[in-house]
């Protein structure tokens, strides 16, 4: 589910167990720990996190065979408090996890809603303990959902007077209160969205505005209806100005009874406890993708600022020259072309020979010699060579 | 189609408009400060002798997009206003921008804050055309422009490709 996110496999898993995964992961570390260790300590372990869950670890070196795990959570709302704070479902679900490691307390240490005695002499080695220890981390995430799950699932309960579908305020986190208002035919689940920052604003309305059209299409039909509006929806008129002011406007969800049925109701209750916090993990997130884009961006700008000349690259390319070469020839080849041209510039100056004409040929060797005669002479005449002096002549001196 | 087809018509007009402003604009040579010995200051900036300062450019392709180019003797000052059409987009270029002024030093040429009203500055003097060369810089300055816009639109474009995919993810886990 986080890999759309645009996150690394590593940072979504760490990610997805600290949001998304109903076990605390640190509650758990430490729990693994104490199991390990074989020196009995003093210890007392503060924990906050997920909004404002609180969770105290102490094991005490005069009782090491019992830790003590006090767990705070925000009360949704006071209408689901039952005696002891704690609805009978959760006291189940508590009471389920091993009857013989898990004992809650009565009454829970001051400041807490649930205190629970852990038995580590009982927990079993291997998986099994893994497993156990997971399902006590696990036990904040069921205090909450509990809260919400009780509101949703007396859906076709009718102890709402008619006519009268005030919604009831469930303050999860002081700054992320959220709205349940029960109809007829459909419970609305309504969150004013606000955020710190003008950016996170227009990413999540973004992504809001998204919502609504994938919900609105035909492959979610079955999902809960999803709607995003700037103003106050008309279920909350009548609530208080401070909880109506937002600077991101109110998304609702619709829930009808298919989706709080028995094997839908858990998924949908901590889908919509975790909703908050799926927002502000892809708006986290997609900064982050917009800083990676931005920096690889600024590389690109500054490669055309320094990239090298293209003139002086022509001009290397002049001077090397253009580019062809002269083959050489090996000596024994040119030897070989250079005699051909001699032999064939000696045979142009031999005589004519006629075989067969003895006569014929004497006429032509007289003729032949005349010509040589006349030519050395104009030779000697014409082509006297004339005297130079060089300019760089100089006289010795005496 | 044919609206884009105008629109990058109209951006290739503007680019070009651009270009041959600042070719005819930058012509900047050596020149010290006026009043201060052995100084030398960009004069666009410290506007301290009016006679070294040229009249301002300033080029409108429409009201959210215009680029002022103001020149003098030895620099040459060049505002942009970048296209801004819904509030994704403003923050995008708002971050964008923000993120190229603080790294300004990696271009040379980059002013770390705009001039009022613009969203981007870039202050290039006459040392910048020596070591740089003039047209290269030109190059810089209308590339620039065409990416920050190409940039904004694709990053737009990916915010809303990545937010229908986690709505859908989201909706996934309720079916």
């Amino acid at each position: 589910m986080m890999g759309c996110f645009g996150l690394d496999g590593d940072r979504s898993r760490r990610l997805k167990s600290g949001f998304f995964e109903r076990s605390s992961p640190a509650l758990q570390q430490i729990l693994l720990q104490l199991l390990q260790d074989q020196n009995p300590v003093d210890i007392d372990h503060h924990l906050y996190e997920f909004g404002s869950v609180e969770y105290r670890v102490q094991t005490s070196a005069s009782d090491p065979e019992n830790i003590y795990l006090s767990i705070s959570t925000p009360i949704l709302t006071p209408r689901t408090l039952v005696s002891q704070g704690l609805c009978p479902y959760t006291i189940q679900k508590v009471k389920d996890i091993s009857p013989d490691v898990v004992d809650i307390l009565h009454p829970a240490r001051e400041g807490y809603q649930l205190t629970l005695q852990l038995k580590p002499a009982h927990i079993p080695q291997g998986k099994a303990g893994a497993k156990i220890i997971k399902e006590i981390a696990a036990v904040a995430s069921v205090i909450l959902s509990s809260q919400l799950k009780e509101m949703l699932r007396n859906f076709s309960s009718e102890d709402a007077p008619e006519g009268t579908y005030k919604p009831i305020k469930c303050v999860y986190h002081p700054r992320e209160p959220l709205f349940v208002n029960r109809q007829p035919q459909k419970i609305t689940v309504i969150f004013p969205m606000r955020f710190k920052d003008t950016s996170d604003v227009v990413i999540a309305t973004s992504f809001f505005q998204e919502l609504m059209d994938i919900g609105s299409s035909e492959a979610f039909s079955k999902a809960p209806a999803c709607t995003w509006s700037p103003i106050p929806p008309p279920e909350l008129r009548g609530e208080l100005m401070e909880d109506l002011s937002t600077n991101a406007g109110f998304v609702s969800f619709d829930i009808f009874s298919r989706h709080v049925d028995d094997k839908r109701l858990d998924k949908t209750v901590w889908n919509l406890l975790n909703f908050y916090n799926y927002v502000k993990s892809y708006i986290k997130s997609t900064k982050g993708f917009i800083q990676r884009k931005m920096r690889g961006r600024l590389e690109d700008l500054v490669k055309i600022l320094h990239k090298p000349d293209l003139d002086e690259d022509d001009h290397e390319q002049k001077i090397r020259g253009c580019g062809w070469k002269i083959k050489p020839v090996s000596s024994s080849r040119f030897r070989k072309h250079y005699g051909d041209f001699k032999r064939k510039i000696k045979r142009m100056k031999y005589r004519i020979r006629i075989h067969g004409f003895s006569e014929l040929n004497k006429k032509i060797k007289r003729i032949h010699h005349q010509i040589k005669n006349r030519n050395f002479g104009l030779r000697s005449q014409w082509f006297s060579t004339p005297k130079f002096h060089s300019a760089n002549r100089y006289t010795r001196l005496e | 189609m044919s609206s884009s087809v105008e629109k990058a018509t109209t951006m290739r007009l503007y680019l070009t408009c651009i270009r041959n402003t600042l070719e005819a604009a930058m012509c900047l040579q050596n020149f010290p400060c006026q009043e201060v010995e052995r100084h030398n200051k960009p004069e666009v900036e410290m506007k301290t002798s009016p006679e070294l300062l040229l009249n301002p450019v300033m080029i409108c392709r429409n009201e959210a997009e215009k680029c002022l180019i103001e020149t003098s003797i030895n620099s040459l000052r060049i505002s942009l206003k970048v296209k801004q059409a819904d509030e994704l987009e403003n923050i995008l270029a708002k971050k964008f921008l923000r993120f190229l002024s603080m790294r300004a030093e990696a271009f040379q040429v980059l002013r770390r804050k705009p001039v009022q009203g613009y969203d981007i500055s870039f202050l290039i003097s006459n040392f910048h055309c020596e070591e740089m060369q003039k047209q290269r810089l030109i190059d810089f300055i209308v590339q620039f422009m065409e990416d920050i816009d190409k940039e904004i639109n694709e990053l737009k474009m990916s915010v809303n490709t990545r937010g229908r995919l986690v709505a859908t993810e989201f909706l996934k886990q309720f079916v």
